[in-house]
């Protein structure tokens, strides 16, 4: 393989319990890209992610920059790739700051830096001066943003020791007003700039088409087709994969006011 | 040079104060930790020098440290039995019992992710219960080659046997892909707790007048009759047990975000269960068996310590140890002073003082059920 510095998924097939939710599943998320996973509910993409992350048993070959999953241990795969949950709840009163401390635990960052790294993260979700608060007393919004700045502390240099990093982020912008959405989408495009790579499930196509580079539309259980989102986003796809009939690129009638994330002012 | 001591404590204090106010407890921890130390010795020596008889606080300590025996009179002799024979062996048991207590509540606490879990209410140590009752029952008959083997071990060991299968019927049960149902938890706690309730009741039916002597008294939990034989047998189950905690502190942390996040972190989750579970096991069946079911510090000490400390368990678990160490002095001191000279079996002073509190944490997160 010419370059190995990617997640590679092929036929990968995926049971829970009897029924078949992932079949022959293949695609590849290189380093340096913003791969996105869309598709309709209950085709198969978090159980996908999943099966990526080393939860769930499969067929097929899933590799992480060359090495299959099945054959790291938990503490190398940790060291690799860090996995956004769709949504956390804690059993016991954490503050916001012990938190993202555990991503810097677990990523082996070395000490001096790991001091100030809890912030840094804070500061970059906009969650600065937000250390001395109780988890569990946070909206849910502010809650998916603490996860976050946990797993960017977990792999914080996209690039180290010349090995890519991944970050796994499953509805990363699904409770987040619009504001948040579009810093969270900056910080994943960020990563993957400076070398890392992403892997997204989003709901929201307009942050698909604006911020993947790669996108992977799922339909019961297969990859439907992998390709940027121009090839991907087309109206004779969405109406069979979401079995609804959506005009690519039309605009509203006149009046109708419409707000998408590409007219923000950067 | 005082005045820079006063200076330096200041800007200590304000330190401490301003990592409080960004979320970092850990100074705050290790302070706690320290006093706790402080107070264990503190309680350790209170408790060597309180009792029905009246050795005193100076000859008993100075009988400790004198090497020759010929020069002691008579009442020193005396003293020195007491010291050496009946309160050094009940504190250090008490020290390592209430240790072990409080050591193995918050380990269970954070394996089932769920601050009511302990050993006492979800049926642990009744099953460490059936193991000891059996062993005392039938140590004479069908068990009797355990006793060969083992001898003074064959106790601890048969209550570490219940403990450690109760547990793990109680996790298959109540945790179905990780996530635990404190419901079911609680109920199949229920069911547990009956179960042993009924094997033993009919240990006792086969027991004899001597074995149902040493049950009774035995149920109701009490440090009394502590040893150094006692000490010998349940304490290496409880040290190695509390050596161990330490190491599944960072693990218990990641799970406290559900097992599959603290997987993703790094933690091999399946080894950090088995290892809790046997801890567990092993700290509350050595103390079940040498000192009945004392109920209650396990979930006491580590939800006081949460509210102080917070629940990183690097600095809960010890200090959980300590001050269940401290706590269950103070318990066993007060059992032994307020009716002496005879005395109250430290189950019922713990179990009146903790039921109330249990009771209080539930008043105040009542919404602790629908996490």
């Amino acid at each position: 393989m010419a370059n190995s510095h990617c997640i590679d998924v092929s036929d990968v097939t995926v049971f829970l319990g009897r029924k078949k939710i992932i079949d022959c599943a293949a695609f590849t998320a290189e380093a340096g890209k913003f791969t996105v996973v869309v598709g309709p509910n209950g085709s198969g993409k978090t159980t996908l992610l999943r099966a990526m992350a080393g939860d769930l048993p499969f067929t097929g070959r899933i590799s992480l920059n060359g090495t299959p999953i099945d054959r790291m241990k938990p503490w190398q795969m940790a060291a690799a790739r860090a996995i956004l949950p769709q949504a956390t709840s804690l059993s016991f009163p954490f503050t916001v700051r012990e938190i993202v401390k555990l991503g810097v635990i677990a990523g082996r960052t070395g000490a001096g830096a790991a001091r100030d790294l809890p912030d840094l993260a804070l500061d970059l979700v906009d969650l600065a001066g937000f250390g001395g608060r109780f988890y569990q007393e946070l909206s849910g919004g502010e809650q998916q943003r603490v996860q976050l700045a946990r797993v960017l502390c977990q792999v914080w240099q996209p690039v180290l020791d010349g090995q890519p990093r991944f970050l796994f982020l499953d509805e990363p912008v699904s409770s987040l007003d619009i504001k948040h959405q579009l810093i969270i989408m900056r910080i994943a495009r960020d990563f993957a700039e400076r070398g890392g790579g992403v892997v997204a499930i989003l709901h929201d196509l307009n942050l698909t088409a604006m911020y993947g580079d790669k996108v992977v539309i799922m339909n019961r259980g297969h990859t439907d087709c992998v390709g940027t989102p121009a090839e991907v986003l087309t109206d004779e796809r969405i109406l069979r994969v979401y079995d609804c009939a959506l005009k690519v690129g039309a605009f509203p009638a006149p009046g109708t006011p419409f707000v998408l994330p590409h007219s923000v002012l950067s | 040079m005082s005045e820079a001591l006063t200076t330096k404590l200041m800007e200590r204090r304000q330190t401490s104060t301003r990592h409080l106010a960004d979320g970092d407890r850990s100074h705050l921890a290790r302070a706690v930790i320290v006093i706790l130390c402080g107070c264990l010795l503190a309680s350790m020596a209170f408790s060597l020098t309180a009792g029905a008889s009246d050795a005193s606080a100076l000859s008993v300590l100075s009988g400790l440290f004198s090497a020759s025996q010929d020069s002691l009179d008579a009442v020193s002799l005396r003293d020195r039995i007491i010291v050496y024979d009946i309160r050094l062996p009940r504190v250090i048991l008490g020290a390592l019992i209430g240790a072990s207590l409080a050591v193995s509540g918050a380990v269970m606490q954070g394996l089932f992710r769920n601050p009511l879990a302990d050993p006492g209410i979800v049926g642990v140590s009744a099953g460490a219960g059936l193991g000891a009752v059996s062993m005392i029952v039938l140590g004479g008959t069908a068990l009797a080659p355990m006793i060969a083997f083992f001898g003074s071990y064959a106790l601890p060991l048969a209550a570490f046997a219940g403990a450690l299968s109760f547990t793990a019927i109680l996790y298959r049960v109540a945790t179905r892909r990780g996530q635990t149902s404190i419901a079911t938890m609680l109920l199949a706690g229920i069911a547990l707790g009956a179960m042993a309730g009924a094997y033993m009741g009919i240990l006792v039916y086969v027991a004899d007048d001597r074995q149902l002597r040493d049950l009774t008294f035995w149920g109701l939990g009490s440090l009394a009759g502590a040893s150094w034989i006692k000490i010998a047998a349940a304490g290496p189950f409880i040290i190695v047990s509390l050596l161990a905690s330490p190491f599944l502190a960072q693990g218990l942390n990641g799970l406290a975000l559900g097992e599959a996040s603290a997987g993703h972190l790094g933690i091999p989750v399946q080894r950090l269960k088995y290892v809790a579970i046997v801890t567990v096991a092993a700290a509350t069946g050595a103390s079940v068996a040498v000192s009945g079911g004392i109920g209650f510090v396990g979930i006491v000490v580590p939800h006081l310590l949460r509210i102080v400390i917070g629940p990183d368990h690097r600095y809960l678990l010890p200090a959980a140890a300590l001050l269940g160490a401290c706590m269950l002095l103070l318990a066993d001191t007060v059992s032994r002073t307020i009716v002496a000279p005879s005395e109250l079996p430290i189950g019922i002073v713990t179990a009146a003082v903790g039921a109330p509190f249990f009771l209080w944490i539930l008043l105040r997160r009542r919404g602790i059920l629908d996490l």
